[in-house]
């Protein structure tokens, strides 16, 4: 436990330092939030669509922070393995699991700043939600999640090609991960059939839901048991994986 | 101090990389308190062996004890234990040396003041105490970043210390250095230190035991001057003003000396005694008007023992670093 702390905090040193690394994550979310906002808003007033296009579009704004914040994570650890600190971090009593954890809760501490950052700039433009401060809670809740199920990902990808560049171009699962899903009309609108099926197997799917649901329609529990739900499963398969990938690395070599 | 455990043994130990054999069955022993130097030339596995006994490498067959605790299934206790520089420097170029140093003496489970206290020390000990403290440790020189990497190993005072090629690439004072810091924490805490290196004078110098590696496999073991001892003979070496000069003079030394041969305008002589026996050469070389411009007498360096060995010199010119391995 000790040692998650000392990495996590030894990773938030670095960011602090470079601040710049952050910036991206931030601009991208901002981006959606006030240039779909302002051009996209109008979707809302067809019939059927309820609420409005705002907090319809803010989840796509913290998801998008989310996966960069997490892909953080894998790119940290890329540093390390070149710099030669991570044989240093292995060679020390140090459990594997607190080296990858350090990275991921380091990612998405980042990201949780961001999604504050994101969430007071929306209650700014005039953000409503159905289910006030608990509901903002289990938004931030579910981003976490996210954010430690996409770290994971970036981390497996980190340890399995030590590249920079593969661990930086896995970043672009985002494009798939984002616009093949209920992103900028519900799902019900999407009229195209492949981009349904997409949808539905895609897990951004249902955080969105889960989001929405929250700002939009108030308390259901069908969204959040499915959001919560395949975060959680998401982020476990990617954590086992990268923790199976960094104890191979004893026998590979 | 004195009743732990603090020997190494490795047993049979293979290492393969896909059908390349680095390690092919190696065996040794290393006593507790004891500094121990593994000698071998580019590529011969020195630190794919360090790697295994320091825990973050599998070996493929064999097994290893460090402190008396098996290196593959003790894994976590090994490393509590054990110091180790590698051969690469591992340090983050973004933070400072004092922030490594306590953050490594966190991981090794010191407490925050006494974390902070070991590193004071710790940097006093490399000669770092005076470097600028908000300087980064990647804008340090090549020889600072090697004598932190050296301190972080020593934050938890580990029993054993593992030392991969610990003075390639300083410059001869450093190396005076850190032979004397080797020879410090040997004698004064009881360490065992397994260090590798290249350089025959350092293995003379510091190990009370050495194995020769070559090749994957230990081709020679023994206290340095056991090593010497097998190879039996001291080597005077006449230089004449000519090669010519030379071929005479090995007709005549033949019969007096168990071993003779000319290399250019100098004559090498194998023969036990070498003091004794040299006026006797020196007064058949003076009958036959042979001038001799030189003569000096050399005790057997652990050179000689690799060339015995292998029947090949060991690469000992520093200046021709890594000399492409064999793979990879
Ligand atoms: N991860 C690896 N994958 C493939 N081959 C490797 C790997 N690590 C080491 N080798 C090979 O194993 C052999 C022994 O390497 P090792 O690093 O142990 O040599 P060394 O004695 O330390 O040499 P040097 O003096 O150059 O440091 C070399 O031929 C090297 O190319
Ligand atoms: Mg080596």
């Amino acid at each position: 436990m000790t040692d998650i702390i000392l990495l996590t905090v030894r990773t938030l040193k670095y960011y602090l330092r470079n601040p710049a690394e952050t910036i991206p994550g931030i601009a991208i979310s901002v981006f959606f939030l006030l240039v779909y906002n302002a051009g996209l808003s109008g979707v809302s007033n067809l019939p059927g669509f309820h609420g409005s296009y705002l907090a319809f579009i803010l989840p796509v704004a913290i998801i998008s922070a989310a996966i960069n914040g997490a892909g953080l994570a894998g790119q940290s650890l890329v540093r390390d393995i070149q710099t030669g600190y991570y044989t240093k971090l292995l060679l020390s009593p140090a459990r594997r699991l607190a080296i990858i954890w350090g990275a991921m809760i380091a990612g998405a501490t980042v990201l949780l700043v961001e999604v504050f950052l994101i969430l007071g700039l929306a209650l700014l433009m005039g953000l409503k939600s159905q289910t006030g401060l608990a509901g903002y809670g289990m938004i931030i809740l579910l981003t976490f999640i996210w954010g430690m199920a996409f770290s994971g990902f970036s981390v497996f990808v980190a340890l399995k090609t030590k590249s920079a560049n593969t661990t930086q171009a896995s970043t672009f699962v985002f494009f798939p991960l984002i616009f093949l899903s209920s992103t900028f009309v519900p799902k019900e609108y999407i009229t195209s059939h492949w981009l349904k099926i997409a949808a539905t197997y895609n897990p951004t799917t249902y955080a969105f839901d889960a989001m929405r649901s929250l700002l939009i329609d108030g308390w259901q529990a069908k969204p959040l048991v499915l959001g919560f739900g395949i975060l959680l499963a998401f982020a476990t398969v990617t954590g086992v994986l990268s923790l199976i990938q960094a104890q191979r690395s004893t026998r590979l070599g | 101090m004195t009743n732990i455990d603090r020997s190494i043994t490795v047993t049979k130990i293979t290492r393969t990389f896909g059908d390349y054999t680095a390690l092919n069955g190696v065996s040794l022993r290393v006593e507790s308190g004891s500094i121990f130097g593994f000698l071998g030339p580019n590529g011969a596995g020195k630190s794919t062996l360090i790697k295994i006994l320091a825990t973050i490498l599998a070996s493929t067959g064999g097994s290893a004890t460090v402190g008396g605790l098996d290196v593959a299934t003790k894994s976590t206790e090994v490393r509590q234990r054990i110091g180790v520089a590698l051969q690469d420097v591992g340090l983050d170029p973004v933070m400072r040396a004092r922030e490594l140093l306590v953050l490594q003496g966190r991981l090794y489970r010191l407490s925050t003041k006494e974390a902070k206290l070991r590193s004071e020390e710790l940097l006093k000990t490399v000669g770092l105490a005076d470097v600028d403290a908000k300087r980064k440790v990647g804008d340090f020189s090549g020889g600072m970043k090697r004598r932190l990497d050296l301190a972080l190993a020593l934050v938890h005072k580990p029993d054993i210390l593992f030392l991969d090629e610990p003075t390639t690439g300083l410059d001869p004072v450093s190396r005076v250095q850190i032979w004397e810091e080797v020879r410090r924490l040997n004698r004064e805490l009881g360490m065992t230190i397994f260090l590798t290196t290249q350089y025959l004078e350092e293995a003379d110098r510091l190990a009370d035991h050495v194995a020769i590696i070559n090749d994957g496999m230990i081709v020679a073991e023994g206290t340095p001057t056991e090593l010497k001892a097998s190879i039996g003979q001291e080597v005077v070496t006449f230089a004449f003003s000519t090669p010519d000069m030379a071929a005479k003079a090995l007709v005549l030394l033949q019969p007096l000396v168990t071993k003779v041969k000319t290399s250019g305008h100098e004559v090498l002589c194998y023969l036990n005694q070498a003091a004794q026996n040299l006026p006797q050469l020196l007064r058949v070389l003076d009958a036959a008007k042979l001038t001799i411009t030189n003569v000096t007498i050399a005790q057997p360096t652990l050179d000689d023992v690799f060339l015995q060995a292998t029947g090949a010199r060991l690469n000992i010119d520093p200046t021709k670093e890594a000399r492409s391995t064999k793979k990879s």
